[in-house]
């Protein structure tokens, strides 16, 4: 099956949800539109008509829909509620300016989707390879700019999602065995890099990024 | 082939020491078992290089599993790097026991992650994937993250969170780059298995896109170089090496780094098949090595602590090698030979640096004056390896540096000349300053002392002989390896 319109339909959501990420500065919603994000993200294979193999397509969904829909969020927010911070206080740079950046993102997204000839997989549309980069952009964005240990763990979570699409924009999909590693590997890293905002939130008493800064040279 | 089920039980029998580690109800036992165990793997390990050194490549998994001559030469090194280690962290870790700083919960997560690190280590080396090849980087970062911070201080803390975030989305560059290079792949019309085969892709790599292959590869540098530590992406490797247990240090900097640089080689010969032997991939690659050296010179000239130096004479030795990869022809010769004098010299380096630390209780160069009169066997240990490591005559670092220059000279790349050595000239001068200084000079801080074992002088005695060896000759059969695997690297003519 094939279904340009549903495809569009997630691309869309995808770059909404990147929007609504980077403006707001309650980081519980945040988390909440990652975990929409990588749902409806995650959806794209089995939305695709070249796949050879729909059971093949159809665990990868369930996979990534249960590791970043689910398992993600609720590990974000329980990590959230013991470091006890709610809100992304003063972002180096601000909500506005951000939102502005991403829509700039998009339109040199789209620009270079239309200018660099990359070979396309036939997915239907010519928009997943300009939102995926997008979304990495997004990511990259949140990483570099927010305060907060946790953001950057939201932020690695949208690179990671933002590559799913571009990647399946541009070859379909990857074999299995690898796709499925990238998969268990971003899954430790969120792991781990939630346990070690906990361990940073306990010995420093915050998780300022910007006060992590006593080595130096 | 007849040998081709040998690479399952060098996979196998690393996760099995790890749980085995696990298992045991004392740190000292732990210590034995990853010392004997990780000793035990390394040589088996050399008996692997060597089987191909003589019988060639060999794969398993319908060639999911390859072990060819680069990769079975970094095999070597990694078996060296981590039998060396192994031993090592025995001793290290036997001094911290004596002062209750590393208990049974420590030494089990010790154990498992250490070999866990190695597994993740060697199947970036196995894995003729690209992506698994990926996945097996990505997994040495989320393993010997852990590891950074065994001892949890603010400090390390600090240090692993960098190196955590900085490497995990430096390594999805990477994983957009392979994207791009399965991407470049799609004209050849090959089936969704074999499309990030590393073999296949070499096989045609002439009739790869050069467009997307072209974009893959700086998104491939940037990603794979930030594990590397090439500057400028190299900003969470001195706080990573100076906050992690020596003994991680050391395998951090002997192999981890190269296992990235690995990755690197992988693709070049991809890039310039592609865009036409022109060398557009190298050039890249050489820019990079130059900005690592200068900006490791820069550093090392103000550097205290004595691990931090040599995380950045790190980033300068990454640098080189980067650079004899980049010139070609016998630069790339000269870098893999470099790969390996460097990897042998550095864990000396930081066995002895870790050991005097213990002693004195800090790694500040300036409180350990007067090293070599206290404790003579690391003292010693220490201001050879630097020796070494700036380029002394007529050890295997200087020879190998030396054939850099040579391939500089041959490619008349002057400015390339001119900035290795004037890069090499400050490391010289600002590291033997405080070489010196810490070897000889008035002392400050009276230190504990502790007398050494035979392993410890073995360890220290076999690695400079080694590279006063690997100076002045080179076996032959490892001098064909390393050519063949340069012209795996160089691509075949």
């Amino acid at each position: 099956m094939n279904h340009p319109s549903l495809i569009e339909a997630v691309l869309v959501t995808v770059v909404l949800t990147n929007l609504q990420l980077l403006g707001s500065s309650r980081l519980k919603i945040c988390i909440h539109m990652v975990g929409l994000q990588g749902i409806v993200a995650g959806l794209l294979p089995v939305l695709l008509d070249h796949e050879a193999n729909p059971l093949r397509a159809w665990l990868l969904v369930v996979g990534s829909v249960a590791i970043k829909g689910i398992v993600f969020p609720k590990l974000l927010l329980r990590v959230l509620r013991d470091a006890g911070v709610c809100r992304e206080v003063e972002p180096f740079v601000g909500y506005i300016l951000s939102l502005l950046a991403a829509v700039s993102a998009l339109m040199f997204s789209l620009w270079m989707g239309s200018t660099l000839v990359l070979p396309q997989a036939p997915v239907g549309t010519t928009l997943m390879a300009p939102v995926g980069f997008t979304t990495i952009l997004v990511g990259l964005l949140v990483i570099i700019t927010r305060r907060k240990a946790i953001s950057q763990v939201i932020g690695y979570v949208v690179v990671e999602n933002g590559i799913y699409i571009f990647g399946v924009a541009l070859v379909g999909g990857v074999p299995m065995l690898v796709e499925l590693g990238v998969l268990m590997d971003a899954f430790v890293a969120v792991f781990l890099m939630g346990i070690a905002v906990y361990k940073i939130s306990r010995e420093f008493d915050h998780i300022d990024v910007d006060r992590l800064n006593r080595m130096q040279g | 082939m007849a040998a081709d089920w040998i690479l399952w039980p060098i996979l196998t029998f690393p996760v099995l020491s790890a749980g085995l580690c696990l298992t045991l109800h004392s740190p000292q036992r732990i210590l034995g078992a990853v010392a004997f165990l990780g000793f035990l793997w390394a040589l088996l390990l050399g008996a692997v290089a060597v089987t191909v050194m003589y019988l060639g490549t060999l794969s398993a998994a319908r060639h999911w599993l390859t072990l060819d001559m680069l990769s079975s030469y970094h095999l070597l090194i990694f078996g060296m790097v981590f039998g060396a280690s192994s031993l090592y962290a025995r001793h290290y870790f036997s001094f911290e026991i004596a002062h209750d700083e590393f208990n049974l919960e420590d030494g089990r997560k010790f154990g498992a992650l250490w070999f866990g690190s190695g597994t993740a280590m060697v199947s970036v080396l196995l894995c003729n994937n690209l992506g698994l090849m990926w996945v097996g980087i990505e997994a040495t970062t989320l393993l010997t993250a852990f590891l950074v911070c065994a001892h949890v201080t603010p400090l390390s803390l600090e240090a692993m969170w960098k190196y955590l975030v900085v490497c995990s989305v430096g390594v999805a560059f990477a994983f957009i780059g392979t994207l791009l290079v399965a991407a470049s792949a799609l004209e050849l019309g090959l089936a969704a298995e074999d499309t990030l085969l590393w073999t296949v892709l070499d096989g045609s790599a002439e009739r790869l896109s050069p467009g997307p292959m072209k974009l893959a590869f700086v998104f491939l540098l940037v990603g794979y170089g930030t594990k590397a530590g090439l500057a400028p992406m190299h900003s969470w490797l001195p706080d990573a090496h100076s906050q992690a247990p020596t003994p991680v240090s050391a395998i951090l900097s002997g192999f981890m780094l190269n296992a990235a640089l690995y990755c690197i080689m992988r693709y070049l010969p991809l890039v310039e098949g592609a865009t036409g032997h022109l060398g557009w991939g190298r050039a890249l690659v050489t820019l990079l090595g130059m900005i690592s050296m200068v900006l490791a010179a820069a550093f090392i000239l103000f550097q205290h602590d004595g691990k931090r130096l040599l995380a950045y004479s790190s980033v300068e030795h990454m640098g080189i090698i980067a650079l004899g990869l980049g010139l070609g022809g016998i630069g790339t010769f000269a870098g893999l030979w470099h790969a390996m004098n460097h990897s042998i010299c550095k864990i000396l380096a930081f066995f002895s640096i870790g050991s005097l630390g213990q002693l004195y209780g800090t790694h500040d160069l300036g409180k350990m004056a007067g090293a070599m009169r206290r404790s003579p066997l690391w003292g010693l240990g220490f201001f050879v390896s630097v020796l070494i490591l700036i380029g002394s005559a007529p050890f295997a670092i200087f020879m190998s540096e030396l054939q850099i220059l040579r391939a500089a000279i041959h490619q008349e790349a002057w400015v390339v000349l001119a900035i290795f050595l004037a890069a090499a000239a400050l490391v010289f001068i600002g590291a033997l300053k405080l070489a010196i200084a810490a070897a000889w000079g008035e002392e400050v801080v009276v230190p504990r002392t502790q007398s050494s074992s035979i392993i410890d002088v073995l360890l220290v005695i076999g690695a400079l002989g080694l590279l006063l060896l690997l100076g002045l000759w080179l076996p032959t059969p490892l001098h064909g390896m390393m050519e063949s695997a340069a012209q795996i690297i160089g691509g075949r003519p």
